[in-house]
């Protein structure tokens, strides 16, 4: 799993890349399934790998990127990204790995006990008021992504019935006042 | 069975991995948003760590709610993206030169 | 499985502004463009009603519901009005902005509402997981909001600067919040200071480092130095009516997070955060005000200044007395109608095809229209802290704090810093009072505008010499 997250950082290409994060998601998937996150672990494979890195990669397709040039500067800020992780890792080490955490493993629960039915039973009871913001956070990422990128192509060609039914004769025919001909 | 600090250590290390991959890749704002993500999954780790060896369900619900805005952040991200793309035809951090000072 | 139908008065004023956005987002849909007065008449009206269900269900009384995870209490209800009415200036102002632009969208109304009830809900969270939603519910629409001009680079510019800062400080937060979670085993705010009251030993490099971690997130959303890169390119990158949005209203609910967090779930470690808030705060000031002199776009100009009021705020928060988040609460309200009077210019000034975005732009407005610029004067005198503006008290009950709990250097430094901070405001009110103007334009404004703007900026007066008031409610909502 950390090697496929060192994929997502260094890798050229940024479809690669998000082919490494998908790997990164199905096993950190994984790992929830041993924690018995069931629920969680699915859910996982199915919104990210499934919603959002099909999001990614169609982005990644449709933007069109010059991979090339992404390269440069890539080598010259190598030490220090190395550097930042190193530091971060080590720090966070000495808290974490540290005796600081001593918490016995709790027994594995009994089979017919349901992650998802006890998820399902808090969600709609005791955390009703953050189910309902994040409604509201849904709703606004998709207000936002229809405002911020639908736009009216200009020179599409379409029909527009009612200007067909609307129209009247006067826009269309023209009498043309002729002197009869003298023959 | 697997000690907490495992589960820990291996956030810690995908937290700085996702840290060091905005340092690192000034080059295209995808990768980075591609390391938030990575970011919020050492999150979602250490939150379902404790919520396993705490037996309590309330950090699951939290991971929930994480994917839940997780989802909806890439998607106005990505739309930002686009929207940037349209407008300057990159996405190399170091063109986005237009306001300094 | 018994359930308890949770008690939903309480959350009276956020159900209404919920019902209400949904509604606005419909019936914008169904009106055609000539007809978006209408969307603008409806969130109003939203607002309006939202500040009657705050009034409504407002009590002395501290009230918890949805499984502890709601708190509604004095400070809460204040703040809340104060995001109303704020918001609702917002709107106002950036009617003929956005109608200018030929960006007077429904969603402009739509997300700005939304984002209004993302910041009253972190206002009354009582919950980590509440606030965070909150939060980000508030963020992203600002994201969106920023971006909203589609066909500007800069403002896209902006956005995407904006989101990748404020999706890694999210980050941040969310990682102390963990540790914090795993280490007391409860989201529940309440609990976790109780929980934090007696930490075993060894426990602490522990504790410390979440708080660290959240301390950053803050300090990102603050705009605190050294994590304040993004706003002044946020600032001058979006349009005007959207910075005037971002200026005001968020500060106040960054200080209900701040409350919320460090001084009720963290309140016992506040000798560790004491020290880093001073660093936070010394540096804001110092940078804040020394960079904006060499600005020479005024939005710019103003971030850096929001920047040096941010650390103003912070003085008041580690101050850790009652009196000290009193004031840092006063500070906080007043400086959102600062920055909503000032950008408020801005917006006014700008015309059709025109930002008045430099220093330039503003020279010789008192020719142009004297009333226009006396307000603007009282407004920076306020900003810089001349008496007998508001600011002036405002910075004065700050550094009182400050003295209160023996930090003189701290104060004499702040104040120091103030009378440089004073000179670019006043270069501002030099060129508006003795410089020709480039132009003979005639200002025009509704009536309605420079009606509210007047009350603004008279408010800058009449609270400098009458600030008990609004002092009195600061303090009444600590206890």
């Amino acid at each position: 799993m950390v090697l496929a997250a060192v994929g997502v950082i260094t890798v050229r290409n940024p479809v690669h890349a998000a082919l490494f994060l998908v790997l990164t998601f199905f096993t950190a998937a994984a790992l929830w399934l041993l924690m018995e996150a069931e629920f969680l672990g699915i859910v996982l494979v199915l919104v990210y790998v499934g919603a959002v890195m099909v999001l990614f990669l169609f982005v990644v397709m449709m933007l069109d990127i010059n991979v090339a040039k992404m390269r440069e500067g890539f080598m010259r800020l190598l030490p220090l990204g190395i550097l930042v992780a190193v530091v971060m890792v080590v720090e966070m080490l000495i808290v974490v790995g540290a005796k600081t955490f001593r918490i016995d493993p709790p027994a594995p629960s009994p089979l017919e006990v349901s992650n998802t039915k006890a998820l399902g039973n808090v969600l709609y009871t005791d955390y009703v008021y953050a189910f309902e913001i994040a409604a509201a956070i849904l709703l606004v990422a998709m207000i936002a992504a229809i405002s911020l990128t639908h736009r009216r192509r200009a020179g599409t060609k379409h029909q527009r019935p009612s200007d067909q039914i609307r129209v009247k004769r006067n826009d269309r025919v023209r009498l043309v006042k002729m002197k009869s001909e003298k023959k | 069975m697997i000690p907490l600090t495992h589960f820990l250590i291996l956030g810690a290390i995908l937290f700085s991995l996702s840290v060091a991959g905005i340092f690192l890749n000034r080059k295209n704002l995808i990768v980075v948003l591609m390391s938030i993500e990575l970011m919020l999954l050492s999150v979602n780790m250490n939150f379902i760590a404790f919520s396993h060896y705490r037996s309590d369900l309330a950090g699951q619900v939290f991971v929930f709610f994480i994917l839940t805005v997780a989802a909806a952040e890439a998607a106005i991200g990505l739309a930002i993206l686009v929207a940037l793309f349209r407008n300057r035809q990159t996405i190399n951090v170091q063109d986005l030169d237009e306001l300094k000072g | 499985m018994s359930f308890a139908i949770p008690n939903f008065l309480p959350a009276a004023p956020e159900i209404v502004v919920l019902t209400m956005a949904c509604v606005v987002l419909m019936v914008d849909l169904f009106i055609k463009k000539e007809q978006r007065f209408f969307t603008y008449l409806l969130s109003q009206a939203t607002i309006l009603l939202a500040l009657l269900a705050t009034l409504w269900v407002a009590s002395d009384a501290t009230e918890l519901t949805f499984n502890n995870g709601y708190i509604r209490d004095s400070m809460g209800d204040w703040l809340k009005i104060f995001i109303l009415i704020i918001t609702a200036t917002v709107f106002l102002y950036s009617r003929q902005y956005l109608k200018d632009r030929n960006i007077d969208k429904g969603e402009y109304y739509v997300l700005g509402l939304f984002a209004m009830l993302g910041m009253m809900i972190m206002v009354s969270a009582w919950n980590f997981l509440n606030l965070y939603l909150g939060l980000e519910l508030m963020s992203l629409s600002l994201y969106a909001m920023v971006a909203f001009d589609r066909n500007s680079a800069k403002a896209s510019e902006a956005a995407m600067k904006y989101f990748v800062l404020g999706a890694i400080a999210s980050g941040m937060l969310l990682y102390g919040m963990s540790i914090l979670y795993g280490l007391t085993g409860t989201l529940n705010i309440a609990d976790v200071q109780q929980q934090l009251t007696t930490v075993p030993e060894g426990l602490d490099i522990a504790v410390v480092f979440g708080l660290v971690f959240m301390l950053v997130g803050i300090a990102f959303k603050l705009g605190a130095v050294p994590f304040h890169m993004w706003l002044p390119d946020v600032y001058h990158g979006a349009p005007t009516s959207v910075t005037l949005f971002i200026g005001s209203a968020p500060k106040i609910a960054a200080f209900a997070m701040v409350m919320r967090l460090l001084v009720s779930g963290l309140g016992p470690l506040h000798e560790h955060w004491q020290t880093m808030l001073i660093i936070l705060a010394v540096l804001s000031i110092g940078i804040g005000n020394i960079v904006a002199i060499a600005q020479t776009n005024i939005k710019r100009m103003l971030a850096y200044s929001t920047i040096s009021h941010v650390g103003f705020i912070l003085l008041g928060i580690l101050a850790g007395t009652k009196v000290g988040f009193a004031s840092a609460m006063f500070y906080t309200i007043i400086y959102a109608f600062m920055s909503l009077g000032a950008f408020g210019l801005i917006v006014i000034l700008s015309h059709k095809g025109f930002e008045a975005e430099n220093l330039e732009d503003f020279k010789g407005l008192n020719d142009r229209s004297p009333w226009l610029a006396a307000m603007m004067l009282l407004i920076l005198f306020s900003m810089a802290g001349v008496p007998p503006t508001v600011g002036f008290y405002a910075k004065l009950v700050v550094l009182q704090a400050i003295v209160n709990i023996d930090l003189v250097w701290l104060a004499v430094y702040a104040v120091l810093l103030s009378v440089i901070g004073a000179f670019y405001y006043l270069r501002v009110i030099k060129l508006m009072y003795f410089d020709k103007p480039d132009t003979q334009q005639y200002i025009k404004t509704s009536i309605d505008v420079s009606a509210v703007i007047s009350v603004n900026g008279l408010l800058m007066l009449a609270l400098g010499l009458f600030p008990g008031a609004l002092m009195a409610i600061c303090l009444a909502a600590m206890n």
